[in-house]
């Protein structure tokens, strides 16, 4: 690193000589790296702005986002975008508003230019994301709900900014509903099992995500409990689900389900997909949160228990509270393999995810025996890479945040 | 509680330093209390009776026991010999009793154990709301008071550690406090804290001291002990060897272990 460069450096052309040409092994590997490295980037860059055939992406665009989902639908899903996007903006709001009380906030005294710079080192990735899709689309819907989304953010975040404090629990319970209404308006249209497309694993991940996480924090507490019985059925519950591959638990739902219960009563597809993968990430998420609550000094639930909190009390106001903020990083992570993970379910289930999606178009008579698997495949990496990259630099921030002052 | 236990007390009092009685009516009482960690006994038949408006404080060597001796008033340790009362309540296992008893003692931590993830002010009212189920204006008016009187008001949106260690410590002793206990327990409030800190969180004990608080202070502050103590106890090897009102104890201290230690420290 040059800062540890005792001498002031001297141009371009010293750093150069200094980090890449100390000596003629250096410059070798310089030179060959180098080459290897522009060759990779001049074919990409060429893949992606030249040789590459986008054509198949951009006429299926559709089927790509939100797969079969009805037409006369489709404007339900530009409102569940809005809404989220407000409530996104409300909750933003009001963290704020009770950091600048706190005195941790961060961001209060930035110039507007540097909070907007701020914004844009935050979200970057799904600018990105969101501008290439933007870009293939055809009609003016998806623009006009991107625009309006964003509008609905910047109200709700003032307007959380603003909202008086004995309403902040009112946003933290409309936070916590938003998606299982959304979820609950998005299906009353199509039913629980006709979801495809990006729009199935968004939706898998979000419901496995919210379903998961109460029951991994309970298996967590349960692993730690004075009761032989509790605790001998959540060991066994996490050490078996840890033990088996995910891929194997998703065909035992699709194939093995139906020697144990008659076909009138079996879940329909997703929902079994949705059971597996909470049941699944659950038993990582016991994992991690009974790591937080291992790490919390004795003197909090002596404290608490000082002060006459009943063990109920001190479980989930005291402990859990700060066990589940010291693994954040962590759960995180888990969040982000899950949403990954949701491409299995097309592969072990047959569901009609954005990987299968991306075979189908393949096999369209106009675009068959084309080779255009880089073109699919790079668009539905985008697609990952653009959700897990927010969500990893979000959680980022939040762990950095919360090691301002409240340590 | 009876006249003629009281008068018991007394008189036992009377008859061994060891068991001598506070003034006024008992408030604490412990018989043959006895704690083994293992094979280290902790405490060894421990004999102490506080009463109201009293103010006590425990010294002694390092794993002398004196932690052990106020945890177990408030069940953070479980004695397993002789018998603790409490404003009348015995210290069974009973979680009712337990939880009873922990209502009315306050208890202040070395470490401070504040809730890092509460401000200031949710801290002093988390116990008051949830357990004495005040309405959140009426605890927070009250936590505000309380703020005032350990004089950080202004602290009070803040986080823990956002806070100088006085000041924690002295957020600790409001949280105590918003529970309007009877007795108060002080575990060594001011050996985590730098030298320049101590005397802000020694004057806010002073202060409760002069308002009548009964106190339990275990501590190193001879300082403290002398001015503000009604007795002092002096423990070794989880035996209490020796008790007595300041004065005696710091100008004629009867016991060889007593003046061993008090040449140490002094």
């Amino acid at each position: 690193m040059s800062r540890f460069v005792a001498e002031p450096s001297g141009g371009a052309i010293r750093w150069l000589r200094r980090n890449l040409f100390r000596n003629p092994i250096d410059g070798a590997v310089t030179v060959v790296g180098g080459v290897v490295a522009a060759w990779v980037i001049w074919r990409l860059v060429r893949f992606v702005l030249v040789t590459g055939r986008w054509e198949i992406v951009e006429v299926n665009l559709r089927l790509f986002m939100y797969g079969r989902y009805p037409e006369v639908h489709v404007l339900r899903l530009s409102v569940a975008v809005v809404v989220a996007a407000l409530v996104g903006g409300l909750v933003a709001g009001v963290v704020h508003s009770r950091q600048v009380r706190a005195g941790t906030s961060t961001v209060e005294r930035m110039t507007p230019a540097r909070r907007l710079l701020d914004l844009l080192e935050r979200f970057w990735p799904l600018g990105i994301g969101i501008g290439i899709i933007l870009s293939m689309t055809r009609t003016p819907g998806p623009t006009v709900t991107v625009a309006v989304a964003v509008i609905a953010a910047v109200l709700g975040r003032i307007a959380g900014g603003v909202l008086p404090r004995r309403l902040h629990p009112v946003v933290a319970i409309a936070a916590v509903a938003t998606p299982f209404v959304l979820i609950w308006y998005l299906a009353d249209a199509v039913g629980w099992n006709d979801w495809t497309g990006m729009m199935l694993n968004v939706f898998l991940a979000v419901s496995s995500i919210l379903l998961c996480f109460p029951f991994g924090v309970l298996l967590a507490l349960g692993r730690r409990s004075r009761l032989p019985l509790l605790r001998g059925m959540c060991t066994t519950l996490i050490e078996l689900v840890r033990g088996a591959p995910l891929y194997v638990l998703l065909l035992m739902a699709n194939v093995a389900l139906g020697f144990f219960v008659p076909q009138e009563l079996a879940p329909g597809k997703v929902v079994r997909a949705i059971v597996v993968f909470t049941i699944f990430t659950a038993a990582y998420v016991a994992e991690i949160v009974r790591g937080g609550l291992q790490s919390l000094p004795s003197g909090q639930e002596e404290a608490a228990k000082a002060l006459g909190l009943s063990p109920t009390r001190i479980t989930f106001l005291i402990v859990v509270p700060q066990a589940l903020r010291n693994v954040i990083p962590a759960e995180v992570g888990q969040f982000i393999s899950l949403f990954k993970d949701t491409t299995l379910a097309g592969a072990a289930m047959g569901l009609f995810e954005v990987l299968r999606v991306s075979e189908a178009v393949r096999a369209q008579p106009e675009f068959a025996g084309q080779n255009l698997l880089p073109e699919t495949l790079g668009f539905v990496a985008l697609l990952f890479w653009v959700g897990s990259y927010t969500m990893s630099r979000e959680s980022q921030r939040v762990e950095r945040k919360l090691g301002v002052g409240q340590r | 509680m009876t006249e003629q236990d009281a008068a018991e007390v007394v008189e036992a009092g009377e008859a061994d330093a060891t068991k001598a009685a506070g003034p006024g009516d008992p408030i604490i009482e412990m018989e043959g209390v006895g704690k083994r960690f293992g094979d280290f006994v902790a405490l060894r038949d421990v004999d102490l009776c506080v009463g109201r408006r009293e103010v006590v404080v425990v010294i002694g060597p390092s794993g002398s026991g004196k932690s052990t001796l106020i945890r177990c008033i408030n069940r953070l340790e479980e004695h397993d010999a002789g018998r603790i009362v409490v404003d009348g309540v015995e210290l069974s296992n009973d979680i009712r009793n337990i939880q009873e008893i922990r209502r009315e003692t306050g208890m202040v931590f070395q470490q401070f154990n504040l809730f890092p993830h509460l401000t200031v002010l949710d801290n002093v009212t988390l116990a008051p709301r949830q357990v004495l189920k005040l309405r959140r204006r009426n605890a927070e008016e009250m936590a505000m008071a309380l703020l005032e009187r350990v004089r950080i008001p202004e602290q009070a949106a803040k986080y823990p550690g956002q806070l100088s260690g006085g000041q924690q410590q002295r957020v600790a002793i409001a949280r105590a406090l918003a529970m309007k206990p009877k007795v108060m327990l002080f575990d060594e409030p001011t050996s985590a804290l730098d030298p320049e800190m101590i005397n802000e969180v020694l004057d806010v004990m002073k202060d409760l001291a002069h308002d009548g608080m009964t106190m339990i202070v275990v501590t190193h502050e001879m300082g403290f002990a002398r001015e503000v103590a009604d007795r002092v106890v002096f423990m070794a090897d989880g035996q209490i060897v020796e008790v007595g009102t300041p004065e005696h104890f710091f100008l004629d201290p009867r016991e060889d272990r007593t003046k061993l230690f008090l040449s140490q420290i002094l």
